[in-house]
């Protein structure tokens, strides 16, 4: 190619870059009964690329699920459904663009993932009054958005403590170490673990920091079996929990059911990093993978199929059941989709999602109070040969 | 205006204030990447002095500008002449202590991050006209304050400096004071541009502060042009769209695209896409066509 | 005494991923004057294809590396070409021009691997290849095969670079076309050849560094490359460019410091610490400390 057509390339490519600033255009105009469109359009801002990639894809996979689901039986209303992946690869600089676009015509929004992109973008949709449904961070990111985000999770503080706490009593652990990865709401979670092993007498030795960059761990492990522990709790990254559990074996730690790993590493990244050595260790999460019913197992089949026969991680489920959400948002509500009356039906679906009763979730129903959700389980599950045996439920 | 490119406008801003603040160190040869350090220090507590001590946003921006301008000229003391390598090292020092500060102060949010800042002049629209004007106001002065160096006697000091640092000395060009004065600018900028960067979004994170910006920035100036300012005015918008006009299928590589396109301009055209000689070409005839 | 002990073991096995690293990124710098500061993200693309190869071939370990070796040789030969015709000066190391292409190549190499392997998810390597215990277990401290091996190898490596480059004729010539090709040409010695060969040596070492770090760490990553490639700029900086004993020499250093900042401070200010000192050191030593080899 010669130099004049580079240049040449260049001027178009700015000229095409200020026109792409601009937003969607108009949806469809017919649609089934009271539906004036022809199809529900629901955005999805989240990591298709970069460093969160892998939980980028299997969230847009639930969700996808779910319109494929709803739209075999009949879709929305009698419209079909398609979510629209938005990718803004982590990087909040495309999170606000894009999401300004979405506020110009959609009626709901799925995301933004993860927090740095929500951060940025979620103002914007607070702004133009639309609700975006942040199913994947903690109740401290997402309530500053409130009425225009619900939270999938009650508080930290009260969620996780009764979970650290019935470990720390079936499996009589008395002196515990933490490592904690420092990103995000990690470290308020493991101050919560902490709360939790306290109710039962336990011990804090001690927390053990873990850089982002970590590539080796045995400095932090050495140190960590320096407290001599009894118990050790993993709140980091999925694959450098799965090094530490390696780590910690390779130092004599023998009595795996004394580690417990947060709900944040069930990825499937800790599973093919850590093999077989995460035989016997605790995992908490919110998902029940050994339920038995015909949904989940249609779902459970459909995701092991794609993903060669691994199990759903923990957040699989959440935009799944965000569109079922919204999907009984929409019907209950009856809005129509008419671009006319964006305003007011934005409104009408964010406040029937606020105080949603007896919500069906995939594998449990639930309430949601003012965006909170009450009377969600957790539960404890026992790591053997990459897939997760139940231990026990639990409920506040 | 649209929203979409009311944020395109301003963050395309920021990165062609950013490339400037790594382009004017690079007119001595210097990666000065201490840059993305002045942006999250400044940031930061311009963030804390809004929202915590009540503090009105343009004395905090002025705080921003100051405490860039003030650790780059302090740094600058000892790295003005020092070899590039060197300089290399600081930038990514300061970068690995500040993100580390911030992780570990819960004053400024620490791991979580700031959020919830105040809107600037009471309203969402009144804050984002401010910083639209604010952001290409300094656009303007300060490509303006970097033309008439480059076109000044220190321009062309830094220009031999670049070429041949001992020709250039042998010329009695003080190199210290030189880098010293370019060094400090751009961590001016870089503060200034934290500060406002962060209230774009009304939130401070760590994840908007990264080495990825290093890269981002070192993009825009080799593939726009790194002898001229105007490189990087071409280069910033354009690599910036083009995320966000490709469809999604190709949209997911365009870190490779990126790579490709610098891959190929630093062999085919290894000045970038505005050379010297275009600039020089460019601003001769339009100086000839106005004194028609 | 002992947890001091496990932790500067600790840190010579931390240590040993640098000089490995460091030391290809040297020899690249001796045979060819380019700073490859993407070395690390070419090694973790090697270890990929070991990777693959491993998976394909059930475990032979034979091929996985003949497979590593051969995509290091062949992505450094792919590379060489461009990295000439932007040097203006090949003569000198141009730091700049150079770090800039290798910046550009790295993020395409992170890029791939995040696409097209395993759909971005960290890979294993099997424990026959890892160890599956320790050669060596005393309390708090524990030696794997792989930390032997790879301290091991990286100490053999520089040696044998070193006295490949500055003992032998085949050694000169990479240096003398590298450091000024009018004048290897002159006294006869073939520049294209050579200059393949070296390029090709350093895919070799690219590629055995490869295995090695497979049987240190036992996993990678797509962004594992980016994570260490600062350090091993460090490291190659501190210790002066283009020595390979310095090299040696920082890099175990850094990586019992880093060792023992996370073992007895933190690990959130590990790297923060660890920059500090290197940067103290460049201040008082612009040279490096144990002198620049070019």
């Amino acid at each position: 190619m010669n130099r004049k057509m580079f240049s040449l390339l260049a001027v178009l490519l700015l000229i095409a870059s200020v026109l792409g600033a601009g937003g969607k255009g108009e949806p469809g105009e017919s649609g089934g009964a009271g539906v004036v469109i022809e199809e529900w359009e629901i955005p999805f801002l989240n990591s298709l690329t970069g460093a969160i990639a892998s939980i980028g894809e299997y969230l847009q996979w639930g969700a996808e699920r779910a319109a494929f689901e709803i739209n075999q039986a009949g879709g929305i209303a009698g419209v079909p459904v398609k979510v629209i992946g938005v990718d803004t690869a982590l990087e909040p600089q495309k999170g606000v663009v894009e999401m300004s676009k979405i506020v110009e015509w959609a009626l709901v929004a799925l995301g933004p993932v993860p927090e740095p992109v929500i951060m940025a973008a979620a103002p914007i949709a607070v702004e133009n009054e639309m609700m975006t449904m942040t199913a994947t961070t903690s109740l401290e990111y997402a309530e500053q958005f409130f009425p225009w985000s619900i939270s999938w999770f009650p508080s930290t503080a009260d969620r996780l403590p009764p979970l650290a706490r019935e470990w720390a009593e079936d499996y009589d652990v008395n002196k515990v170490v933490q490592f904690v990865g420092i990103y995000g709401p990690w470290p308020g979670m493991a101050a919560a673990h902490v709360d939790g092993i306290k109710e039962v007498g336990a011990e804090h030795l001690g927390d053990v920091e873990v850089p982002q960059d970590a590539v080796t761990f045995g400095p932090l492990v050495v140190k960590a079996l320096n407290m001599n522990p009894d118990g050790i709790i993993i709140a980091c990254w999925p694959d450098k929990a799965a090094k530490i559990v390696q780590e910690l074996k390779s130092r004599g730690w023998t009595d795996m059911d004394k580690i417990l790993l947060f709900s944040s590493a069930d990825d499937a990244a800790l599973y093919t990093t850590g093999g077989a050595d995460l035989n016997g260790t605790v995992i908490y999460n919110y998902i029940n993978v050994d339920q038995d019913t015909p949904r989940w197992n249609a779902f459970k089949e459909a995701y092991q199929k794609d993903h060669n026969g691994l199990q759903p991680p923990s957040l699989s489920t959440n935009y799944y059941d965000a569109v079922y959400m919204i999907k009984r948002a929409i019907e209950e509500t009856g809005v129509t989709g008419d671009p006319k009356k964006l305003k007011e039906e934005r409104k009408l679906v964010a406040e029937a999602m606020l105080n949603m009763k007896n919500f069906e979730g995939l594998l449990f129903k639930w309430d949601m109070s003012d965006g909170v959700p009450t009377n969600k389980p957790g539960y404890l599950f026992q790591i053997q040969d990459g897939r997760k045996k139940l231990v026990k439920e639990i409920r506040n | 205006m649209s929203l979409a490119l009311y944020y395109f406008l301003t963050i395309a801003a920021i990165y062609i204030l950013m490339s400037w603040g790594l382009y004017l160190p690079y007119r001595v040869a210097h990666l000065h990447f201490l840059t993305v350090a002045n942006m999250l220090i400044s940031g930061y507590l311009a963030g804390y002095m809004v929202q915590t001590l009540h503090v009105p946003f343009s004395l905090a921006l002025i705080a921003g500008f100051a405490a860039g301008g003030i650790i780059g000229y302090i740094v600058s003391r000892f790295i003005g002449d020092a070899p590039t390598f060197t300089v290399v090292i600081v930038g990514f020092t300061f970068i690995y202590i500040s993100r580390t500060a911030v992780e570990n102060i819960k004053a400024v949010g620490a791991t979580m991050g700031m959020f919830g800042l105040p809107a600037v002049g009471g309203s969402p629209a009144m804050h984002r006209l401010t910083l639209l004007i604010l952001l290409y106001a300094m656009v303007v002065v300060v490509g303006f304050l970097i033309y008439r160096f480059e076109h000044s006697r220190l321009g062309r000091a830094a220009s031999t400096v670049f070429v041949d640092k001992d020709l250039a000395t042998s010329m009695g060009v003080d190199i210290k004071r030189l880098g010293r004065l370019l060094q400090t600018f751009s961590s001016l900028l870089a503060g200034g541009c934290g500060v406002i960067y962060g209230f774009i979004y009304r939130s401070f994170h760590l994840d908007f502060f990264t080495f990825h910006l290093v890269g981002i920035f070192m993009t825009v100036i080799f593939v726009g042009g790194y002898a001229t300012l105007w490189g990087t005015v071409l280069a910033a918008p354009a690599l910036y769209g083009l995320s966000l006009i490709l469809p999604p299928e190709v949209a997911s590589w365009r870190i490779v695209i990126y790579g490709a396109i610098l891959i190929a301009v630093l062999v085919l055209k290894p000045e970038g896409f505005i050379t010297r000689r275009l600039a020089h070409k460019l601003e001769t005839t339009l100086s000839r066509r106005r004194r028609r | 005494m002992q947890t001091f002990i496990a932790q500067v073991i600790n840190g010579l096995s931390l240590g040993s991923i640098y000089v490995l690293l460091a030391t290809g990124f040297n020899l690249l710098l001796l045979v060819a004057m380019i700073i490859h500061f993407a070395y690390p993200q070419v090694v973790v693309f090697s270890m990929y294809i070991a990777w693959v190869v491993l998976r394909y071939t059930g475990n032979s370990i034979i091929l996985a590396v003949l497979a590593a070796i051969v995509s290091s040789v062949l992505l450094n030969l792919i590379s060489a070409p461009l990295f000439q015709k932007i040097m203006k000066n090949r003569e000198e190391v141009d730091i700049n021009t150079t770090m800039v292409l290798s910046l550009g190549i790295g993020m395409i190499i992170t890029d791939i691997l995040s696409h097209g392997f395993n759909k971005g998810l960290p890979i294993a390597f099997p424990p026959k290849l890892v160890g599956e215990t320790p050669i060596l277990r005393v309390g708090l401290i524990s030696l794997m095969g792989g930390q032997v091996a790879s301290l091991a190898v990286g100490i053999i490596a520089v040696s044998g670079i070193f006295l490949l480059l500055y003992k032998t004729r085949p050694g000169r010539a990479f240096r003398a076309i590298a450091e000024d090709p009018n004048g290897a040409r002159l006294v006869g010695i073939p520049l294209l050849r050579t200059g393949l060969e070296s390029y090709a040596l350093s895919g070799v070492l690219g590629g055995l560094i490869a295995v090695l770090l497979a049987m240190l760490l036992g996993y990678s990553s797509p962004g594992l490359g980016e994570q260490v490639a600062h350090k091993v700029l460090a490291v190659s900086i501190i210790a002066g460019l283009g020595n390979l004993a310095g090299g040696l020499v920082v890099g175990l250093a850094l990586g019992i410091l880093e060792a023992l900042v996370q073992g007895y401070i933190s690990g959130s200010w590990s790297n923060a610490i660890a920059f500090v000192v290197m940067l103290i050191v460049m201040l008082f030593r612009p040279r490096g400390l144990f002198g620049i080899k070019l």
